[in-house]
């Protein structure tokens, strides 16, 4: 397998494989573009990656060789191909060997360095898994860099829906809707039958809620008073009681105190409007984790015709004086791509050509492995978004994650939590508080029923929101993307990914569908013979699946014909019917 | 009327050894003398009876990923089996085989069914890979061996069916109420409560 050339000659060259680059390369080829996808890194999907436990072992250890040149009061200006600079402050403890024993210590010389197995277990009754075992079963593990979920009804559900790139993968629900008060996690009543079922609250409650959540799905005259006023000010006017205010501003709407009413109004209606489509709460989680979701699109990109090369990278861009416009790329290996677009993630920018060199905001992360559930339930096969208020006054609202072994993303008998802020402090000074309170770990006291906190790790990422994507010192035929933003939905990507690829071209249609497995023909030089039995061709199981909305799959198709039936249009329509019967779980 | 199972089959090997010329010969019975990298296809599908069960394979290309050692993680998940491809005629496409096995063993599901399959055996002629080597090697990684000609129909379907044994019968599924499901237009079946 010697090394070969890449073609000399592209419609579109995307450097960095993150989310909104892997969509808008699957956009692109999709429509017959010639797409060349290359990636510096060895893995695919950039700071939106998921890795094993022995991956994010070296991850750590790479962070830590780019930011240990640092001296106090120095900061690090990346130009591209060095390290992004989008990671900060890595920090990483092991509690296996457990609590009065455990050792912090940096990133690099934790790899490997595992004290003999664990001597002293606190129950007899569970044993204890050590680091070694962790290390041993790490390809178990897929930990992603970023923590989202996927609205139901959101834009990366439509589009991998309306793509069928949603054949490439498998989601599960996340089962239930937690938070943190007064020193327990709770669950969030937010479906009906969560309502009907709650035994935290009172019959006036539950009647009160129901009522809330019927009204506030159509916007009214009082809703509109109180435009520019907290959404705080609104629910406590509407006499919910603590109880409720609680979970709907928190865990519903998961706004601030401060959130206007109607940006507040906005997210408990999309959070409602999402319930009842897969499941009983509003979100998905892809199975194998989130950094799964930008390969499905890379690979639609290939399926028709992207060539993809990872290690491999850009050195320069041939700029075309006149037109302000790049003609050609220069590779890593010094070889000339022609190129009529360039798209690159916002981390391979060239400090001197931005408009601002560093990112203005940062998220703070915590990945933590535990041992149980924060909330211990019949099944432990739970999937669960926690949310946590402000543990004190100027301290963010952190949001939490936590992923059982079914999700595929950790280990038997483990689970893994990962926590999300708006950065105030360094990661762990924001979220070690929260760390403390919920989880057992050697700084915590009286925690005996709280999971315990095997191993974690903190990490500040550049917020994608704060990051500016135009404007930049760059020819007039480069986009350029950033990185993930700190939200807890993917719409900010998708819309970008959306956004260039419109102003490139306009008259093109956005991810059309793929054709079914069913549908497509080896037709080569029997091309004319084709035509009428492709008509009697069994078409098993397609359109049971996806329906395509168009009914146009497959017309643009250069090599094969994909072929849109008649049957799939007309279960389409049904299926239209039917998905209006599941909606709005609560409205009804 | 027997139960349809479907079962991820991910193909693997050198870029020109006759992957897709297998999985079209076996899908579609066709051969393309001058068939260009697939494109298009998200994978392909033939249903064959097994015991008392229907197996729907659902066949992975790399779709040129592996041109550049490009392929990602996601191509392996959830494969019930892989055939890794070589041309009896190239020496270096089985000298590649090991790095192939080796990718599998890091990156693929661990109860992975593996086959090896030693194609255009239409061209013994200028054959570069004894059969007895391909085999032995086969043997010690407990793999399926079989040489096939996409060009000629020979063994193509033989390969299919060889996999289709060796794929353990279904495990009860557990009780497990949040299971992981693909999403389509309409609301997944099973996990609404119902008032």
């Amino acid at each position: 397998m010697a090394a070969e050339d890449l073609p000399s000659e592209f419609d579109v060259v995307i450097l960095g494989t993150g989310l909104a680059e892997s969509v808008v390369a699957a956009a692109f080829s999709r429509v017959g573009q010639r797409v060349l996808h290359v990636d510096r890194r060895s893995y695919y999907a950039g700071d939106w990656a998921s890795f094993t436990f022995n991956g994010l072992l070296s991850w750590i250890q790479e962070q830590h060789v780019s930011t240990s040149l640092l001296e106090e009061g120095e900061e690090l200006i990346c130009l591209s191909n060095s390290d992004s600079g989008s990671i900060r402050n890595v920090q990483v403890f092991c509690f296996t060997r457990w609590i009065t024993d455990c050792f912090v210590t940096q990133a690099s010389q934790t790899q490997g360095e595992e004290p003999e197995a664990d001597r002293s277990q606190s129950e007899p009754a569970k044993k204890k898994i050590n680091y070694a075992q962790l290390v041993k079963e790490g390809r178990r593990f897929n930990i992603d860099l970023v923590s989202k979920l996927m609205y139901s009804r959101g834009s990366l559900v439509d589009l991998l829906i309306k793509s069928n790139v949603s054949r490439y993968a498998e989601f599960k629900n996340i089962t239930r809707i937690l938070t943190y008060r007064h020193g327990n996690v709770e669950q969030v009543p937010c479906s009906r039958a969560d309502v009907f079922a709650s035994r935290q609250l009172s019959v006036v409650e539950k009647r009160k809620l129901m009522r809330f959540l019927t009204s506030c799905m159509e916007e009214t005259e009082e809703q509109r008073a109180y435009k520019g006023r907290p959404y705080l000010e609104f629910l406590s006017d509407q006499q919910l009681g603590d109880n409720l205010q609680h979970f709907l501003l928190h865990s519903i709407a998961m706004v601030t105190e401060d959130t206007p009413t109607e940006e507040g109004l906005a997210s408990t209606r999309h959070f409602l409007h999402c319930l009842g489509r897969y499941g009983n709460t509003p979100f998905l989680f892809p199975v194998y984790g989130l950094g799964e979701i930008p390969q499905c699109f890379c690979r639609m990109c290939a399926v028709f015709g992207g060539i993809y090369c990872l290690r491999h990278s850009v050195s320069c861009l041939l700029v075309d004086k006149e037109s302000n416009r790049c003609k050609a790329v220069i590779d890593s290996r010094g070889q000339r791509i022609s190129c009529s677009h360039f798209v690159v993630e916002e981390c391979y920018v060239p400090a001197n050509q931005k408009k601002v060199a560093t990112p203005s905001r940062f998220v703070s992360r915590a990945v933590l492995i535990t041992d149980s559930s924060v909330l211990h339930s019949d099944s432990e096969q739970q999937v669960s978004l926690v949310t946590v208020p402000p543990i004190a006054a100027g301290c963010p609202a952190v949001r939490m994650v936590e992923l059982c072994p079914s999700t595929m993303t950790c280990m038997p008998g483990t689970y893994l939590v990962h926590l999300t802020c708006q950065s105030v402090g360094s990661a762990y000074e924001d979220l070690s508080p929260v760390v403390t309170r919920m989880f057992r770990t050697p700084e915590s006291h009286d925690r005996e029923n709280c999971p315990s906190v095997l191993w974690c790790l903190y990490f500040n990422m550049a917020d994608g929101s704060g990051v500016e994507v135009e404007g930049h010192d760059l020819p007039s035929n480069v986009y350029v993307f950033s990185g993930p933003d700190g939200g807890l939905s993917h719409e900010r990507a998708v819309r970008q990914a959306e956004s260039i690829f419109n102003k490139v071209l306009p008259d093109e249609d956005f991810c059309p569908p793929a054709p079914n497995p069913e549908d497509i023909i080896y037709d080569g030089d029997t091309a004319a013979s084709t035509g009428g039995e492709d008509e009697k061709q069994e078409k098993e199981g397609a359109g049971g699946e996806e329906k395509n909305e168009e009914g146009e799959a497959g017309e643009e198709e250069k090599k094969e014909e994909g072929r849109a039936g008649e049957e799939e249009q007309k279960e389409g329509a049904g299926e239209e019917i039917h998905e209006k019967e599941g909606a709005g779980d609560l409205a009804e | 009327k027997m139960a349809i199972r479907e079962l991820k089959v991910c193909l693997l090997g050198d870029t020109g050894v006759g992957k897709s010329s297998i999985v079209c010969r076996f899908v579609q019975d066709h051969f393309d003398h001058n068939i260009s990298p697939t494109i298009g296809a998200s994978f392909l599908t033939k249903t064959m009876p097994c015991g008392n069960e229907l197996h729907k394979f659902l066949i992975w290309d790399t779709a040129g990923q592996e041109r550049f050692h490009s392929l990602a993680p996601m191509y392996y998940r959830g494969s019930a089996a892989a055939v890794i491809v070589y041309d009896i005629t190239k020496l270096d496409s089985f000298h590649t085989l090991k790095k192939w096995v080796k990718e599998l063993k890091e990156h693929g599901p661990e109860d992975i069914v593996v086959a090896i399959a030693g194609n255009k055996n239409d061209l013994g002629d200028i054959r570069e890979v004894p059969m007895k080597e391909a085999k032995e090697f086969a043997e010690s990684i407990a793999a399926i061996f079989i040489e096939t000609s996409a060009r000629n129909a020979v063994n193509v379907e033989e390969l299919f069916q060889k996999i289709s044994k060796q794929i353990p019968p279904l495990e009860n599924p557990e009780g497990d109420s949040n299971e992981s499901f693909k999403l389509t237009r309409q609301p997944a079946p099973s996990t609404r409560r119902c008032c």
